[in-house]
């Protein structure tokens, strides 16, 4: 599938998951190298065209999915969620970034907590 | 064999009308249950749920968040008791998980074609734990009539008027609103039954005024004027969601027995406005929905709308403050801005102020949303506002020739309780 023209700035491949009740997903994924050897993904709610579970309400899970298809150590992980802006007049459909933190269980990510992050502070990490 | 089919109580809005409709999630199950059985149905918002050692198994239809703890704790005595429980319906699939924890057995998705072998599965003791249907939606020509039968339909009058019961002529819908979980749903696409049930069941049901329950009739141009056109001769009056805004569509409603709408009012546009009148012009009324609590609104932004909405002449006006519902996008932006300070269910309600809002706080909205009410009905009640619509449609029913008179043996009852 075509990757969205407006939201191709922080993906480069969709990814697929499987969501609530297995319900087949899908998000938009880049994963940045970083110079300090930390890996960055940045998922991206992609909205209709997600058949799925939205990149929020899985987060945890879909956070483990990712590492582990990396083969990245949940210390050197670092994940980014992404809504794109979709130029819609509603206020909630704006451009928004929130880096994630988990507990690790040994297995998989849990308790997610948001923080706010500002496209500049993304693209900082991003060089980093 | 028999089936216990329960659709749990819960508490109403204080500002709400006293009005208890017949349920439609129980009765589009039960048409899918095998003819053997026998099914012993309760809404324990109009009787009293008897818990005994009759039924063989025990259902639970849940519709709203507010009605889950109560569906749980029913399920927990059934099950103190060896019996097994199954739950359904649109609650169960929004906390699936939780209620797991309370049945035997939960049913996500539709029912059609799937519940011959859920029973079958339960008579060999063989009940799985998850019957899970979300992402694959039935064919929807296997959606049949309603059991209505299963309904004691004296519990649903007041004072002898009788309410309207639910039908639904398609699932799913193309929009994804911000508060709304349809998508999860299922219904990520639009879904329309075959014109010639939906008539099929139309013309089975004894009440001529009915709501049709579909999320919006406005999903696709050609099946809603076929629908219309097909309704016409059955002379039904109805109260639905949206109807689409072009006059030729309005014209074939209106012909068809549209008695007033459920219409979202975001704003105070002159689209809106204009909107209204449209719908008046063709003699449809029209029931506002007004969500109070969104991100985009302040104090004074309320306050104008509530005073545009007196403006416009609006048949009734309906106001909920924002919920966040699971599995909608309300839901996971609050989240993340660790907004949502309430996770008691049933304070979701959509009256009470359960996340912290953008521009005031929990306490002022909940002021903004009585003095929305107050304001609204302050010169004319709500109950005087429905009657005007009362009025207006048994006036066409008087002149088609489908008027059926009150009850007068129930005048003194009001879904079920002795009044004055």
């Amino acid at each position: 599938m075509e990757i969205n023209p407006a939201f191709n700035q922080y993906m480069d491949r969709y990814f697929e998951f499987a969501g609530h009740w297995d319900s087949p997903s899908k998000c938009g994924l880049l994963v940045v190298q970083r110079k300090d050897g930390k890996v960055l993904a940045i998922a991206t709610e992609i909205y209709r065209q997600n058949p799925g579970t939205p990149v929020t309400e899985w987060c945890a899970p879909l956070a483990t999915q990712i590492m582990k298809s990396l083969a990245c150590a949940p210390e050197k992980f670092i994940f980014v969620e992404h809504t794109p802006d979709l130029k819609s007049k509603l206020a909630f459909y704006e451009e928004t970034f929130d880096l994630l933190d988990f507990d690790w269980n040994g297995e998989s990510f849990a308790n997610p907590r948001w923080t706010r992050l500002s496209s500049e502070q993304v693209i900082q990490m991003m060089g980093e | 064999m028999k089936f216990k089919l329960i659709y749990p109580r819960w508490e109403k809005l204080d500002d709400q009308t006293i009005f208890n409709l017949p349920p439609h999630g129980p009765v589009v199950m039960a048409a899918e249950i095998p003819k053997d059985i026998e099914i012993d149905f309760t809404d324990e918002n109009v009787e009293t749920l008897i818990i005994d050692e009759t039924p063989d198994l025990v259902g639970i239809s849940m519709m709203l968040t507010t009605q889950v703890k109560r569906g749980w704790a029913i399920a927990d005595m059934y099950r103190k008791m060896g019996k097994k429980v199954i739950f359904g319906g649109i609650s169960t699939m929004l906390h699936a998980e939780e209620t797991l924890l309370h049945a035997d057995s939960i049913f996500l998705g539709e029912v059609e074609g799937r519940l011959e072998q859920v029973f079958a599965d339960f008579r060999a003791n063989n009940l799985k734990k998850v019957y899970n249907f979300l992402t694959t939606p039935p064919d929807m020509a296997l959606v049949g009539s309603a059991r209505r039968d299963i309904l004691k339909k004296d519990l649903y009058y007041h004072k002898g008027y009788r309410m309207v019961d639910l039908f639904h002529a398609s699932r799913g819908c193309r929009f994804d609103c911000y508060p709304c979980a349809v998508r999860y749903l299922g219904g990520r696409g639009f879904r329309p039954r075959p014109i010639d049930k939906v008539v099929e069941e139309l013309s089975q049901m004894d009440n001529n005024r009915l709501f049709i329950v579909d999320n919006s009739l406005a999903m696709d141009n050609k099946w809603e004027k076929d629908l219309f056109r097909a309704m016409i001769p059955l002379k039904k009056k109805w109260v639905s969601h949206t109807i689409e805004d072009k006059d030729d569509v309005l014209d074939l409603a209106a012909q068809a027995g549209a008695w007033y709408v459920y219409q979202a009012i975001f704003d105070t546009s002159d689209y809106i406005r204009d909107r209204i009148k449209r719908y008046h012009d063709h003699g449809i009324g029209v029931e506002g929905t007004i969500l109070l609590g969104m991100d985009n609104q302040t104090e004074d932004d309320i306050r104008r709308l509530i005073d545009f909405l007196l403006e416009i002449d609006l048949d009734l006006a309906e106001f909920t403050v924002l919920v966040p519902f699971p599995h909608t996008k309300a839901h996971s932006d609050l989240l993340k801005q660790n907004r949502i300070f309430d996770t008691n269910w049933d304070n979701y309600n959509a009256g009470k102020v359960v996340y912290q809002p953008k521009h005031m706080s929990p306490e002022k909205l909940t002021e903004l949303y009585h003095y929305a009410w107050d304001t609204f009905y302050k010169d004319e009640p709500q109950t005087q506002k429905m009657f005007n619509l009362l009025d207006k449609v048994m006036q066409r029913e008087v002149a088609d020739g489908t008027f059926t008179p009150r009850r007068r043996e129930l005048r003194r009852q009001s879904f079920g309780k002795k009044v004055e």
